[in-house]
């Protein structure tokens, strides 16, 4: 049941919207795309650490029906499924998505069914971890990079392009000097990735647990 | 398109369970052990379908009753949550996980509403498509590179991390040639040289 | 909104700094209680010489020669028998303890618990309690060692001092862990065993009793200029303190019932050995590459501070970081001497002014580390605004990811160490402490995302150069790197270090709970119910 696959985390949540209030909250996604929301995309993108994030929201008619013999679903909120992929786990990290971007989690879960606020803390993080469902099955296909390091090393691949043709021929001394350049202009993506921190020892252990059954 | 952020997509599906069981085991219950056992990182069954990013099962068994006021209710079948992160179109996408990791979606859909373990690929993407629920919001905070180009970038990251590392203090003519070395062993302009496996753990 | 503290209820060692208050010794003594009611009552003695946060220096509490404090882990306030309710509602990583932790600390290897002092390996003798004796001098402790250890024979084996402290030529069995400034010349300086300037700066909050300028680079950033006190405001007391509102806008966690925890908080001890040869070594060897004044550069950019205290990030050359202690000594002495109301405030002025460099500042002016290297220890453990990467207003507050994770430290050199050694094997090190409302948000996390990995700094699984848990690959070379990055505007290319050997080993500690007064008495007596 984990939710942890190397650096990255999987956050699964569903919650409940009235139905007549559902057309506020895909306005507000809508325009989260536009100029008007942008900037709390903006403090998600500086936080650099979500892979990829999504929120589909689900009226009771679109939960797919693909045959007579399903029941017909009979609910009536309408539910917001949010899925995140983001690095270290979420106890640790809960703190920094409430301090640095709270008015943006407020906009996302807008009116959701006993939505507390993102602000103060502990009603959120219980709010969240109560309507949390745990993933069955995670895969990354890289999962020692972080989503910082996935970002360094296409900014590397293209620079070490560039100066691979800018250097055919080149005399030593004139290589030494594009070398520096190059490794100037990409001084802060130079970096080694191994494999994730501790972040959970329950999830460590069962890792270990699920080694040795594999023998 | 909110399913879309440049050339990554996002595709969120959700797949009705048959209400039946077997061997006194609900099928929900059937597959969420099937999930919950499958190997991981690339010994996983999405580590062979092609430009897969990052992607994620569960089981939902019911929705959740926040309590009062809200009303309770509940959900008249289960349903297996897919959602993928992947490169490219989604139909190509989902032809690719058919003849890449056939056996495998097979035995995780087999207990699926409308799925036809012995139907085509054609079939696998329409049903699939069926099943799909457009996203409210993508967001994209990495890449939209295709796998390949994405693996072999993270493969040359650690590479010439290592080199810089190896070759500090070197002498101009040492590190030109040792950088010579270093472009015929990771071949970096061949997207099929070496590289990262999807799913390499350390 | 002024925030009154009952200064009386609150344990002095949380408020106060002894090290500045000239109480430059210490010694901490550890204990197991073998029986809950002597146990219970040796709390209730002791408790009469507990220090408080009261101001010293009137008639009715004058300055004594040497301060008590207690603290006690999970498992002492087990032994004491409080209520299961009460043990239960303490925080998940308080209960389980440090050494429980450790493969989240990164305590691995050599500084695993296996290795640590005897006297956390005792067997079932656990560390139950903690108390420190901080002293003007070593007769003032002694004289308040004697007088605790005989509350501890009174209790005839209901409390037994647990030894095994390691010290001086080998020995492990010591009594207690003494610490102290460290001395040249006769004098006591801040200087820890590297040879840096240490605890210059410290979290400012509501209510912590420091003076008011200190909240310039001890608080929490604003969007002010950092050089100035616009720059910064206090933090909450909640982040320190139980029963306080924190930055999240609410109390803290706490242990139930509330007059157990209020007034109360964590404290992390952790015992580092300094390999101190091997640093040497180090920097003298890669300041050969560095040019003028190598050797000092490395050591600055290791840690982001010359190790005469400036920040490098201020002063990035040695010249400019020798030049500013020099000033600043100067406008102190002037300020010391100065006469008159007029000239005197003129001359404070310039000193402070001078003093308030060592602490306002902050990175945006060296976002890609061309001074302050990104990884540098000083940036890694307190990133101040840095971690918003330039973009103004991204996060609601520059400080949005940093106000919950920062350090109230209290601890102080231990052992001794010759200037330029090439031994690593002395008794020499610092007793880390840090005190804060939430264990796992504020220490374990520095420690684990910020000291022994790099992501948030975007430095992939980079490691803090001087703390950080290196390890030795498989040809036997230590596997620590670090960039130090060059200025975008200058000729300068980024040096890359390799092989940086584990200058820090972990040699034992643990969480513990630091009671109020109030607490320690309801404690002593037996009288805590959560009903």
């Amino acid at each position: 049941m984990s939710n942890i696959a190397g650096k990255v985390y999987a956050m699964n949540v569903i919650t409940p919207i009235k139905w007549y209030r559902v057309w506020i909250n895909r306005l507000i996604f809508w325009l989260a795309q536009t100029w008007v929301f942008r900037s709390k995309l903006n403090g998600l993108i500086t936080l650099s650490l979500i892979h990829y994030a999504r929120w589909a929201i689900v009226s009771p008619s679109q939960f797919p029906r693909l045959d007579e013999s399903q029941p017909k679903e009979t609910i009536k909120y309408t539910y917001m499924f949010f899925f995140s992929n983001f690095n270290g786990s979420w106890a640790q990290y809960v703190d920094s998505f409430h301090m640095s971007i709270p008015s943006g989690l407020n906009l996302f879960w807008h009116k959701n069914i006993k939505y507390p606020g993102s602000v103060p803390l502990q009603p959120f993080h219980s709010y969240i971890t109560y309507n949390q469902i745990w993933t069955n099955h995670y895969y990354t296909a890289y999962p020692m990079a972080a989503s910082n390091d996935v970002k360094a090393a296409q900014r590397i691949k293209a620079d070490l392009l560039s100066f691979m043709s800018e250097t055919k021929g080149l005399s030593a001394y004139d290589f030494r000097e594009k070398y520096n350049g190059l490794i100037k202009a990409r001084q802060n993506d130079i970096s080694l990735m191994k494999c994730t921190p501790i972040v959970s020892l329950a999830a460590a252990e069962v890792e270990k647990r699920r080694a040795r059954a594999a023998g | 398109m909110p399913n879309k952020s440049g050339n990554a997509y996002g595709m969120t599906l959700l797949c009705p369970i048959i209400n039946g069981s077997k061997n006194h085991q609900s099928y929900a219950d059937i597959i969420r052990d099937h999930l919950e056992n499958l190997p991981l990182d690339s010994a996983s069954p999405m580590a062979k379908v092609p430009n897969t990013y990052l992607c994620r099962f569960y089981v939902l068994n019911d929705v959740f009753y926040e309590g009062y006021p809200a009303k309770e209710e509940h959900l008249k079948s289960r349903y297996l949550v897919f959602s993928t992160n992947f490169h490219g179109e989604p139909d190509e996408y989902l032809q690719g996980m058919w003849s890449h990791a056939l056996k495998e979606v097979r035995e995780i859909w087999q207990y699926c509403v409308g799925f036809k373990a012995q139907g085509t690929a054609d079939d696998f993407v329409a049903y699939m498509r069926k099943c799909q629920v457009d996203n409210a919001l993508f967001f994209n905070g990495s890449t939209d590179d295709s796998l390949a180009e994405q693996l072999k970038s993270l493969y040359l990251k650690q590479e010439f991390s290592r080199f810089v590392y190896e070759n500090e203090g070197a002498s101009d003519e040492d590190l030109q040639n040792a950088f010579m070395e270093f472009v015929k062993r990771t071949d970096p302009e061949n997207l099929n040289g070496p590289t990262w496996v999807p799913g390499h753990n350390e | 909104m002024d925030t009154i503290l009952d200064l009386n209820d609150i344990q002095g060692n949380i408020l106060k700094t002894y090290a500045r208050k000239e109480y430059i010794f210490a010694r901490y003594i550890f204990f197991s209680i073998r029986d809950g009611a002597k146990g219970r009552k040796f709390v209730s003695d002791i408790t009469e010489y507990v220090t408080n946060a009261a101001p010293w220096g009137h008639e009715d509490n004058p300055k004594p020669d040497a301060t008590t404090n207690i603290a006690f882990t999970y498992h002492g306030l087990k032994k004491l028998e409080l209520p299961e309710e009460s043990l239960h509602s303490f925080p998940e990583d308080f209960s389980m303890g440090m050494r429980e932790r450790s493969s989240i600390l990164g305590d691995t290897g050599i500084s695993a618990p296996e290795h640590w002092d005897p006297v956390w390996n005792n067997g079932d003798k656990k560390v139950d309690i903690w108390v420190s004796v901080n002293g003007l001098n070593e007769t003032a402790i002694e004289k308040r060692y004697e007088l605790i250890m005989k509350l501890c024979e009174d209790s005839e084996g209901g409390v037994i001092l647990l030894t095994g402290h390691r010290g001086d030529d080998g020995r492990d069995d010591l009594h207690y862990q003494d610490a102290s400034a460290l001395f040249k010349d006769g004098k006591a300086t801040a200087k820890e065993h590297f040879g840096y300037d240490d605890g210059i700066s410290n979290p400012y909050f509501k209510g912590c009793q420091s003076n008011p300028a200190f909240v310039l680079g001890g608080g929490k950033p604003t969007t002010g200029d950092p050089a100035t006190l616009g720059g910064w405001k206090p933090l909450e007391t909640g982040e320190f303190i139980l029963g306080y509102r924190d930055e999240a806008q609410e109390y803290p966690e706490a242990a139930m019932p509330r007059l157990l925890s209020f007034n109360g908080t964590f404290m992390v001890y952790r015992k580092l050995h300094e390999n101190v040869g091997s640093f040497n070594r180090y920097i003298k060897e890669k300041g050969q590459e560095m040019g003028e004044d190598g050797e000092e550069l490395v050591a600055a950019k290791f840690s982001g501070r010359w190790r005469n205290g400036a920040p490098i990030t201020t002063f990035p050359t040695y010249k400019e970081a020798c030049q500013y202690v020099e000033d600043r000594a100067e406008a102190k002495e002037k300020f010391d001497k100065a006469d008159g109301m007029i000239s005197k405030n003129l001359a404070k002025l310039k000193y402070y002014k001078l003093l308030s460099k060592l602490v306002g500042f902050d990175y945006n002016k060296d976002l890609e580390g061309g001074r302050c290297p990104v990884g540098a220890h000083m940036r890694r453990t307190n990133p101040r605004g840095a971690l918003q990467f330039g973009q103004k207003g991204a996060f609601d507050t520059p400080g949005a990811l940093v106000n919950r994770r920062r350090l109230l430290r209290r601890g102080l050199p231990y052992g001794t160490s010759e200037e330029g050694t090439d031994k690593d094997d002395g008794n020499h090190g610092i007793i880390f402490m840090t005190v804060g409302a939430n264990i796992t948000r504020q220490f374990e996390f520095v420690q684990q995302q910020w000291i022994n990995y790099g992501n948030d700094f975007k430095l992939a699984n980079d490691k803090d150069p001087i703390l950080g848990n290196h390890n030795t690959d498989e040809q036997g070379k230590s596997d620590g790197k670090m960039v130090f990055e060059a200025e975008k505007d200058s000729s300068n290319t980024p040096h890359f270090c390799s092989n940086i050997p584990r200058f820090v080993e972990m040699r034992g500690g643990g969480y513990f709970f630091l009671p109020s007064m109030t607490a320690l008495r309801l404690i002593g007596a037996g009288i805590i119910d959560p009903t």
